[in-house]
């Protein structure tokens, strides 16, 4: 079978009748007003005639059931880039403010390879107060006082691990299920698998923040050897949300609308006498394309929210803030967006700079999340989303207990060093068990004790929310199926409702 | 299983039903009696029902159908599961017929029909005989079919490659398309060979009758377009970009290789020629500096300059993309698979991978964050002259051994050893675990196991902002004897005002016969009078503790000969001009460790880096090829072992991948793979004929293997869609109609640029900028990197664009070009609403409509003008239909620009701009929107 055949091949041919043409003589019929549409309406008959095979091979974004009943219809990952401290967060350690500032036990370091950290480091206590919230009573940090409001919403891992300790590949490998290039990221395989429910938004949509893109770059969001129609569009603050999405200067609409009327009278013409559905298809992006010139700005525009919400979120329009993409994820999931992907840059507490510093920078960057954060739960929860949607918290890893002593020498500011072995991440929303902790951590929040869970779990979870079984849900390349999870992963039932 | 000795006791009750089954097993074979062939017939169930547990990643029950000896040999039970000649004693028809679903395999999957059973059956009755992978047996001359002469008649044989296809029309009732119009195929002809619509006077004389098809194709493979257009194939698969990749994804100066491989095609060095030096120019006996830049293929691959990253975790990332890279490209062979244990289908073992691995496991490279050594230097004109008088000079009054070590020096700095190998530091350190050596004040450091060669200089590759401080290398240790010794210098860059760059030192040095640990220290005798400014770029933590030198490299060369002569210090001053000159672009390169650095190759348990298991040497599978006695184990005889007439894989991989660039689909359709979990080639007979026919008659000439296919008739069909054939093959996987392909990445704006007449024709040198959205370039350290080129380059060739790897030229990605991570055998052509916002709204394509109308602004006649924009974007007259809807585009433009004439002056921010032009304009746009332009019909 070719590799064009593969688009659909995994899903398509089960999942027929969700896709009949049907939902192509839709989007004729249904199209953008105006649009003269007879000679293009023929090209649509013809289609009966068994030219098309199918609707995705018109719409590769043609929404298809899941193989198993799902709990939630999209997910909403905020990544915070450069892996925030989970022992100023999340994870309660009084035992590490006693070794404060005291050499590191031997036994910490034995066999450990770190990014920066030589020789004997210092142990670093808790740069925050923490407090018992919710009914759950769980820990959280004076960092994050709004998190009180929606802790009792939340399922927390709290021993995370994964094998990589650089921002990039580390990254990569959240992402991709692999720490190397050429994978597609998990956004991809769920709109690959998905399709979108909004024909005139992106199905996978990235939203950045912090003043900087993620580590392992684009390829966070890439399709992999999945076709490029399933990769993430990255939404920008300034300037068009999506690259070119406005028309140049002296176009109106109703022009635009003109030229998009006359290409695909043509290319319906064109398809007359060449008969190669390939056509058909560009005539329906055109029309999307359209569409989604409406719709995007339609959305991306926050300043027409009432003040409450804005309130609400602590949104500051115009600019580029975390704030202002958590409202965006949650007009995008509303309106159908599969996947929403929120990077949030300068988390990487390396105590190097007063920026980075725990104590300091680092503060900054919690009061950025906390309320926006909240109020994305509390909205979704207010507008009936969040049981059918999914939010994952995390960043690539932790933080080491020690303190960061680069190049042998105690760094400037209290900071922490890249730590793989055990992280605080959380989850919550559609499938998820409300206030509860999995996982725990030894006295220096340093290695796991129970609850390990690792990266290929939280993804499997991820896709089984969504509806798939990760072991299942392969694609074909290079002569063999090719999983998110690799060769591992478990679902964490753990934190399953 | 877990109660397999319990569920024996049932085994004799079951075998009743079991001789039932096999007697009617039996009665249904008894009527076919031809023989079973494996890869036909029994392989395909094997990979789809059984080789996932009984393969190359698990053998479960230690039972495997990965090799023949390992499927007839004894299992964990003690004796073999497959007897030949002896289905019934056979244990693997026992297992396949079971009733209990505990034994009954597949485990735990639905059961095989009864046609698969009685084909195993039948197969271990007739002796089991195993079966070699089509892809592993070299290919033959295949006999050229005679075909019915309906074919001939309607002209359709050109060349053999249509008795091919026309006797698989025959066994598929099918009938081929007419032959295109010959504007059409002017147009399709060009863009496969050029990239590029075609130039009108030769499109003119081709479709007047002037010259010939033939012709036209020779004028179009000698044009230099030929080259910048293959290259993009080319360098997808080497993964050739302009930037490092990983976090840092700094710039890489690795153009001279992009040109090489332009050049190399134009020149059409044959293929086996062109694989062989790019992957082992360095090791030919007197490489030349195109064989050197060919090596660059190589260096491809990512560097990850991120701090805290691990060089040697790194530099074996790259080997391991090295040996990916090189099996993709060559073999169409997943070797990737390979890496973590025995390929899960193919028949090719773990530690081959390795084998493999220990050909690349001795190159110099190693991800260094500080430089891309090794490098091959390329000079401008005044300092080459100047190496030229050193060199010449050298010659006359020193010996060869000088000559050499100098000529290394110049254009290869090497041989050199990384100061960043060095230990035992005290107040000292590595800037950031993994770059430069730095010394604080009374710092030292120590470099082990350095073989000067009784060289008398040292060249040191160093930075400093600390001019006054001293640095000494002692012999061994702390009280050993001065080596070399220096005061630092206010260096070039800072009293220029440049920005920082390290410089070149060349000191005299001790004579030391045996290798040699270098103590190297240095202090200040100006004492903390200095503050150090960390950067914000990562070189942090440093100013509690001032570096006061950073040390990357050393190397050794002897005393210029000839003192006392005449010249002799002029030569001198060369030298050191020569080292430290301006604006050399530095390649980078392979190049092979010395002896005494070589680095020995384990096999990696699971394929992690960190726990290395047996030591194994260079070897090829033993599936392929075998070794000719005549070939050294390094890359060389690896290349030679690729390109070798006996492998079965490397012309049938270039035939198909070429096939596929013009069909749109390859004869071996998964193009990346030819292992035995590959779709079996469309037409066997053909792509053996054509991969034969590529060595010994095309003596591997690109050129002439894409002439036969774009020569033949099967190419030069129309590709309007018979609706006939397309029910039976809606594919074309038979070629009934000619191809349709939309153009790829680079031709969608190579296409727009040249019919709107702005495309440039300059070739090569320093990839550029085109703009692009600002912004989009930004870099959380570097600031916005992407700064847009002026003139003339902002309208090259999409080849020499900038190709940065984490933020990709848009509108590329969108149509499907990748991001030259990882080598990219395939593009998978998509159609999405992206791509129609681009060529409708990016400042590219709006100006090339803009500059496409301009040739019609005096034109009054609007369907004139609309006819003649038209036809010299499509090559096509326009039909009634289409003008009238254009005409009502332009009319329509006109009535808006009418009622706001705003809109007009605001239009495309060209001032004079009149309503007619707009109009033309918003045609031309419309036209360059339409799938008979996007596409090659």
């Amino acid at each position: 079978m070719g590799n064009e055949r593969k688009i659909y091949n995994e899903f398509l041919l089960k999942h027929a009748s969700v896709n009949s043409r049907r939902h192509f003589l839709k989007n004729c019929t249904l199209g953008i007003g105006g649009l003269a549409l007879g000679n293009f309406l023929a090209g649509c008959s013809v289609d009966k005639k068994g030219l098309s095979d199918s609707g995705r091979s018109l719409n590769p974004l043609a929404p298809l059931p899941p193989p198993n009943l799902g709990k939630v219809k999209s997910v909403i990952y905020l990544h915070m880039v450069g892996a925030p401290s989970q022992l100023e967060l999340f994870d309660y350690k009084p035992e590490l403010q006693k070794l404060h500032n005291k050499p590191c036990p031997e036994s910490l370091l034995k066999g450990k390879k770190f990014a920066f950290i030589e020789g004997v480091p210092k142990m670093l206590g808790p740069q925050a107060e923490f407090r018992k919230a919710g009914e759950s009573g769980n820990w959280v940090s004076s960092n994050l006082p709004y998190f009180n409001t929606i802790i009792d919403e939340v399922s927390f891992l709290k021993a995370v691990h994964t094998d990589q300790f650089n921002h990039g590949p580390a990254q990569l490998f959240m992402h991709t299920g692999s720490p190397r290039l050429g994978r597609p990221s998990i956004g991809s395989w769920a709109t690959y698998g998905l399709g979108s429910e909004n024909q005139d938004l992106p199905g996978f949509m990235v939203l950045t923040s912090g003043g900087g893109t993620p580590d392992g770059g684009k390829s966070l969001w890439g399709s992999g050897f999945l076709p490029s129609v399933y990769q993430g569009v990255q939404c920008r603050s300034k300037g068009d949300p999506v690259l070119y999405l406005s028309d140049p200067k002296g176009i109106s609409r109703d022009l635009k609308r003109d030229l998009i009327t006359s290409i695909n009278e043509i290319n319906s013409d064109e398809y007359k006498s060449y008969k190669d559905p390939e056509i058909l298809t560009r005539i329906s992006q055109y029309e999307m394309a359209y569409r989604m010139q409406i719709a995007v700005p339609e959305v991306m525009n926050i300043n027409d929210e009432p003040e409450s919400v804005k309130e609400l979120y602590g949104v500051t329009p115009g600019e580029e803030s975390f704030a202002n993409n958590c409202l965006l994820a949650r007009k995008l999931v509303s309106k159908g967006v599969r996947f929403v992907q929120l990077y949030d840059w300068g988390w990487d507490s390396h105590g190097d700079l007063e920026e980075t510093a725990l104590d300091l920078g680092f503060k900054t960057k919690c009061k950025e999340i906390d309320r926006p954060i909240a109020a994305l739960i509390l909205d979704l929860k207010r507008l009936g989303l969040l049981e059918e949607t999914l939010i994952v918290w995390g960043g690539e890893f932790g933080r080491t207990p020690m303190q960061e002593n680069r190049s042998g020498v105690q760094n400037a500011f209290f900071g922490r060093d890249h730590h793989g072995d055990a992280f605080t991440m959380w989850m919550a929303g559609g499938g998820i068990k409300k206030g509860v902790v999995h996982g725990e951590t030894d006295e220096f929040g340093y290695k796991p004790v129970s609850g390990r869970v690792s990266v290929h779990d939280i993804q499997a979870t991820i896709l089984h929310l969504l509806g798939f079984d990760h072991e299942k849900f392969t694609y074909d390349f290079q002569g063999r199926p090719f999983r998110l999870t690799d060769v591992e992963g478990e679902i964490i039932q753990e934190i399953l409702a | 299983m877990k109660n397999i000795i319990l569920k024996r006791v049932y085994r004799t009750f079951h075998e009743h039903f079991f001789v039932i089954i096999m007697t009617s097993f039996t009665l249904i074979s008894c009527h076919q009696r031809k023989e079973i062939d494996f890869n036909s017939q029994i392989k395909p169930i094997i990979n789809n029902k059984c080789i996932a547990c009984h393969g190359g990643v698990k053998q479960n029950a230690g039972f495997s159908f990965l090799f023949e000896q390992q499927a007839l040999g004894n299992t964990d039970e003690g004796s073999p599961a497959i007897i030949p000649g002896d289905s019934k004693r056979s244990r693997l028809i026992q297992r396949l017929l079971e009733k209990d679903p505990e034994l009954r395999m597949p485990y735990e999957k639905p059961a095989l029909s009864k046609e698969e059973i009685g084909l195993f059956i039948e197969w271990i009755d007739q002796g089991a005989k195993w079966g070699t992978h089509w892809a592993y047996i070299p290919p033959t001359k295949s006999e050229i079919p005679q075909v019915d002469e309906s074919f001939d008649e309607k002209e359709f044989l050109k060349n053999p490659i249509d008795n091919f296809i026309a006797a698989k029309m025959e066994d598929q009732k099918l009938k081929p398309n007419r032959k295109a119009n010959i504007n059409i195929l002017a147009r399709r002809v060009a863009i496969d060979l050029t990239g590029l619509p075609p130039k009108g006077d030769l499109f003119e004389n081709f479709i007047n009758g002037v010259i010939t098809y033939e012709n036209y194709v020779d004028s179009l493979l000698k044009s230099k377009r030929y080259g910048e257009k293959w290259a993009s194939w080319w360098l997808d698969l080497a993964r050739y970009a302009d930037s490092r990749g990983y976090e840092g994804d700094g710039d890489r100066i690795i153009w001279k290789y992009r040109d090489w491989v332009i050049n190399t095609l134009n020149e059409d060095l044959p293929f086996d020629k062109f694989a062989i030096e790019q992957l082992a120019g360095d090791l030919f006996e007197n490489p030349t500096a195109d064989n050197y830049i060919a090596t660059a293929f190589h260096r491809n691959s990512m560097n990850n300059d991120e701090g805290g990253t691990n060089n040697e975790e790194f530099r074996t990332a790259a080997i391991i993309d090295r040996v990916n890279t090189t099996f993709d490209v060559f073999q169409s062979t997943t070797m990737s698979c390979v890496q973590c244990h025995a390929h899960p289908y193919d028949p090719i073992r773990h530690d081959d991978y390795y084998k493999l691995f220990a050909f690349f496991n001795n190159t110099q490279d190693s991800d260094q964050p500080v430089d891309e050594s090794p490098v091959y230097m390329t000079y401008n004109k005044p300092e080459e002259s100047k190496i030229n008088k050193v060199l010449d000079w050298i010659k006359a009054y020193g010996n060869s051994e000088t000559h050499k070590r100098y000529k290394n020096l110049f254009y290869k700095y090497e041989p050199q050893y990384q100061a960043n190998l060095a230990g035992d530091f005290i107040n000292a350190t590595l800037i950031n675990k993994n770059n430069s050596l730095f010394l604080r004040n009374n710092g030292s450091a120590i470099l082990k196991n350095v073989y000067t060669k009784e060289n008398s200089r040292i060249i040191i590759h160093y930075h400093s902002d600390s001019p006054g401080s001293i640095v000494k290398i002692r012999e061994g240790s702390s009280n050993g004897r001065i080596l070399t010794e220096f005061t630092v210098p206010v260096m070039n860059w800072k009293e220029k005002g440049d920005s920082w760059r390290p410089e070149l030192l060349n000191l005299p040095f001790k004579k030391v016969a045996d290798k040699v640990d270098l103590y190297i220290e240095a202090f200040d005798p100006i004492k903390d009078a200095r503050e150090f400014k960390p950067n914000s770029s990562g070189v942090i933590g440093l100013d509690q503790a001032k570096p006061l030198v950073f040390l990357n490299w050393f190397s050794f060369v002897p005393d210029i000969p000839g003192k006392g002569k005449k010249g002799y210090s002029k030569i001198k001053k060369y030298v050191n001009e020569i080292l430290n000159a301006n604006d050399i672009v530095k390649t980078p390169i392979m190049l092979e460790n010395e002896d005494y650095h070589k680095r020995s190759t384990y096999v990696f348990d699971r394929g992690n880096w960190l726990q290395p298991t047996t030591k194994v040497s260079a070897g090829v599978p033993e599936i392929l090829n075998s070794w000719n006695k005549d070939w050294k184990m390094n890359r060389l005889g690896l290349a030679q072992w690729i390109v070798d007439k006996d492998n079965s894989l490397t012309s049938r991989t270039i035939v198909n991948r070429i096939w596929n660039q013009i069909f749109g689909r390859g004869i071996v359709s998964t193009i990346e793979d030819m292992g035995t979990q590959s779709e079996p080639p469309s037409h066997p007979a053909l792509l053996d004929w054509m991969s034969v026919h590529f060595i010994k008659e095309q003596n591997w000439s690109l050129k002439g293997l894409i002439r036969s296919i774009v020569l033949s008739g099967t190419y030069q069909q129309s590709s309007i869609i018979n609706e006939k054939n397309y029910q039976k093959d809606p594919q074309n996987v038979f070629y009934s109609r000619g191809p349709k392909l939309r153009l790829k990445a680079e031709e969608v704006r190579d296409q727009a640029l040249a019919v709107s007449g702005l495309l440039s024709s300059k070739m090569g040198g320093p990839a550029v900028k085109p703009p692009s959205p600002k912004g989009l370039g930004k870099h959380r350290y570097a600031g916005d990197t992407w700064i847009d080129s002026e003139g003339e380059d902002r309208y090259r060739r999409a080849v020499y664009t900038y190709s940065k790897r984490t933020i990709p030229y848009p509108s590329f990605v969108v149509f499907d070009a990748g991001t030259r991570e990882v080598c990219m055998v395939n593009r998978i052509s998509t159609n999405t609403p992206l791509q129609a916002l681009i060529t409708m709204n990016d400042p590219v394509y709006v100006e090339a409509a803009y500059h496409l109308a301009k040739s019609q602004i005096d034109n009054k006649n609007i369907e004139d003008a609309i006819k003649a924009i038209y036809k010299k974007a499509t090559y096509k007259n326009i039909n009634n239909f289409k003008l009238e809807s254009l005409v009502n585009l332009y009319n329509n433009a006109i009535i808006q620009y009418e009622n706001d004439p705003q809109s007009l002056k605001d239009f495309l921010n060209i001032e004079d701009t009149n309503k007619h032009h707009a109009g033309l304009t918003i045609v031309a746009n419309a036209i360059m929107n339409l799938d008979e332009f996007l596409t090659h019909a």
